[in-house]
């Protein structure tokens, strides 16, 4: 048996801490934002390798720090904050990133930002289209990656959006052009297919070589558009092999708030694709059995890893250990092996107050270890 | 072949109007000043929109967060729920959750329409959300069966539409997508059939359409010839027009030729040759052109450039899309 029993992971994101915002926009610390930095500082220690930085932050000299080393410090803010919360694999909570789309779009050529399009109410993001042919002008999160990889104590693992989700989320005129006669659905698939796997040989696949010559060992590849179409569950495997083929690196697929049947068993031939990531604790509820789903893993005869999200990134309220244990048991019922599973939030949690992000993430680590404690006893 | 054109969802805001959304979020600017641009905003969109020759205006229904929202907050027996996904889309609406019997106050959705529709009403179309997708969409904790909240909805909405025909408006659009992406059988089928018999009732001489898309419209077409309707509309990015079956069609033939998925602007010969082909295929009485889903899909500037196609065609074919 693999040791220890139900390792912990995050996702991805974290919310950026409000000193570290107005840091960026040079702006002098207020009182609150030293408070939170002080009090996060004195339980992580998280500046106590930046001591330069941390004194003119709090003393009121942002200018002396400047934007670029003020993310350093979110980044190692994040880092600390993960491993004190006790997960075997940690990143930087995206602490440098604005979004996920916005930036590795920046870095290639052949796109063309068009505008805003609303998400909902009055909340909006920036849409590209690629009317050229797609160049990457350089492998991306390199850097990010050298400052985790220098500071991290656990193992990082880097989130990467899949070629499929950057290609769904962007308008596609350059290969729709290129088919001939009406654009009706056969064209705009076509056109699809050539835009992913373009993605996927031309800016993600440079983009891991890069990364694993770094020392990168660990990738997660999310595909959040993944469940918005199931009928392209194939092209977002094809995407995923494409980048990823023939790379020594353990990938996972996160995916979220998608029926992942729909997705199945065409999602089974992403062929490096070691682990599930998916989210399952949004919909445990009401009796309702979220993890119930696994049991189509077990249908079809998957043995990979599944990262098993305990706990709902979309709600304040936190989960209690007992309630992880809980999951992680019933997880186990319907794989039918406990080594297969890493236990992690249902996503990133960005969108979750600090205080709240970390009394999940306690509940993640605490509730797997009362689950190791139960699959380690004799009586398993 | 008679041709008319114009808008079939509400038009995506220009960046200065989503500047100024998000600055009242912020703090950095007043009710007052968001509403003098909404207004001036509108101004443009209908002149756009007479610019383009289009049948009908709307002023771009800019307001509205989703079209479900006017009756979530305003009818009884509602309330907004969480946010979804609209269908293979990444935006997002407000689920309405029915808790009890709906009740459409008086006036309350006339109030949500833009100021600049209720001036001219003769030259306005009316967007609602179509009774079977409006109850397929909501969270129905009302303890009635999905047919019959149909019905009720079906009756509400042409409450709606008398009273709005009372205003001097002619012309209604009814949005429903769910018709084709899950096509209604049996009993529900049925519902849906009786549920728009109000509407037509209120309708008096006025116009409706009911618009379609989001996946192929060929499953859904018996069913949409059986709406006593005066026209429904489907999404040729989703339909093949050589599917088709050969008909002569009693209601008009909506056909959505601009497709807001993509930024890539139609061909004007490509268009006119697939209108074209639905025509000698169905041969409906009026050919009803504009965007397969809402344009808002799409940033202000794509989407106003796109349109752009739909007085081009007319012009080709029709006789210049104001018969």
């Amino acid at each position: 048996m693999r040791s220890p029993l139900f390792p912990t992971q995050e996702i991805g994101s974290l919310a950026k801490p409000r000193w570290q915002l107005m840091g960026q926009r040079t702006e002098p610390l207020d009182d609150a934002a030293k408070a939170d930095f002080r009090a996060w500082d004195a339980r992580t220690h998280f500046a106590e390798e930046m001591p330069a930085e941390r004194a003119a932050l709090l003393e009121g000299r942002p200018r002396e720090v400047g934007p670029e080393r003020v993310r350093d410090l979110g980044a190692m803010f994040a880092i600390r904050f993960l491993e004190d919360a006790g997960l075997d694999r940690v990143y930087d909570g995206e602490a440098r990133r604005i979004e996920m789309y916005e930036y590795p779009i920046r870095q290639m050529r052949g796109f063309r930002f068009q505008g805003h399009v609303r998400s909902f109410d009055h909340k909006y993001y920036l849409k590209a289209a690629v009317v050229d042919e797609l160049r990457l002008e350089r492998p991306y999160h390199v850097e990010e990656f050298d400052f985790v990889r220098l500071h991290a104590k656990a193992v990082p693992k880097i989130p990467l959006t899949g070629p499929y989700t950057l290609a769904d989320w962007s308008y596609n005129e350059y290969y729709l052009a290129r088919q001939k006669g009406w654009k009706g659905r056969g064209a705009r698939r076509a056109a699809q297919r050539e835009f992913v796997v373009d993605l996927a040989r031309r800016a993600i696949r440079p983009t891991i070589h890069a990364l694993i010559e770094r020392g990168c060992r660990v990738i997660q590849i999310d595909e959040p558009a993944a469940g918005t179409h199931p009928d392209e569950a194939e092209l977002v495997v094809e995407g995923f092999n494409a980048a990823t083929e023939g790379f020594d690196a353990e990938f996972s697929m996160h995916i979220c708030y998608s029926n992942y049947r729909d997705l199945l068993p065409a999602l089974l031939e992403a062929k490096q694709c070691r682990q599930w990531a998916w989210e399952f604790a949004n919909r445990d509820t009401d009796g309702h059995d979220g993890y119930a789903v696994l049991q189509a893993l077990a249908e079809y005869g998957d043995t990979r890893e599944v990262g098993l999200g305990v706990v709902d990134v979309h709600r304040d309220s936190v989960e209690s250990p007992e309630v992880v244990r809980a999951r992680i048991a019933r997880a186990v019922r319907y794989l039918g092996d406990p080594d297969r599973i890493w236990v992690n939030p249902d996503c990133g949690l960005r969108t979750r107050s600090l205080p709240v992000a970390r009394a999940k993430l306690d509940a993640v680590v605490r509730g797997a270890a009362l689950a190791r404690a139960d699959f380690s006893s004799p009586r398993r | 072949m008679i041709v008319r054109t114009g808008l079939t969802g509400p038009a995506p805001r220009p960046e200065p109007l989503i500047t100024a959304t998000r600055d009242l979020d912020r703090g950095r600017t007043t009710p007052e000043a968001l509403e003098e641009l909404f207004e001036r905003t509108e101004h443009e969109v209908v002149a756009l929109e007479r610019r383009l020759g289009f049948e009908s205006i709307t002023g771009g229904y800019l307001r509205w967060p989703d079209v479900f929202r006017p009756f979530a907050e305003n009818w009884e027996g509602f309330a907004v729920g969480p946010l979804t996904r609209w269908l293979e889309t990444n935006t997002f609406f407000r689920q309405p959750i029915l808790l009890g019997p709906p009740v459409r106050p008086p006036g309350s959705f006339a109030a949500r329409l833009p100021p600049t529709l209720l001036k001219e009403p003769a030259q306005g179309r009316i967007l609602l959300p179509g009774p079977y997708t409006f109850a397929s969409v909501l969270d129905n904790r009302s303890g009635e069966t999905d047919e019959a909240i149909v019905h009720r909805l079906g009756r509400l909405l042409a409450e709606e539409v008398a009273e709005l025909c009372g205003l001097g408006f002619r012309t209604f659009l009814f949005l429903e997508p769910w018709l084709v992406v899950r096509p209604p059988e049996g009993p529900r089928a049925e519902a849906v059939v009786a549920g728009y018999e109000p509407i037509r009732a209120a309708l008096g001489g006025a116009s409706s359409l009911v618009w379609t898309y989001g996946a192929d419209g060929i499953p859904a077409l018996p069913l949409l010839e059986r709406l006593p309707v005066s026209a429904f509309g489907i999404d040729l990015a989703e339909t093949d027009v050589e599917r088709l079956p050969l008909a002569r069609q009693r209601a008009g033939l909506g056909l959505g030729v601009v497709d807001p998925r993509t930024t890539l602007g139609e061909d004007m010969a490509e268009v006119a040759k697939v209108v074209r082909a639905a025509h000698e295929r169905r041969r409906p009485p009026v050919v009803w052109l504009g965007p397969g889903a809402p344009l808002d899909l799409l940033p202000w500037e794509p989407a106003t450039r796109k349109l752009h196609v739909l007085p081009a065609v007319s012009q080709a074919l029709g006789d210049g899309g104001r018969s």
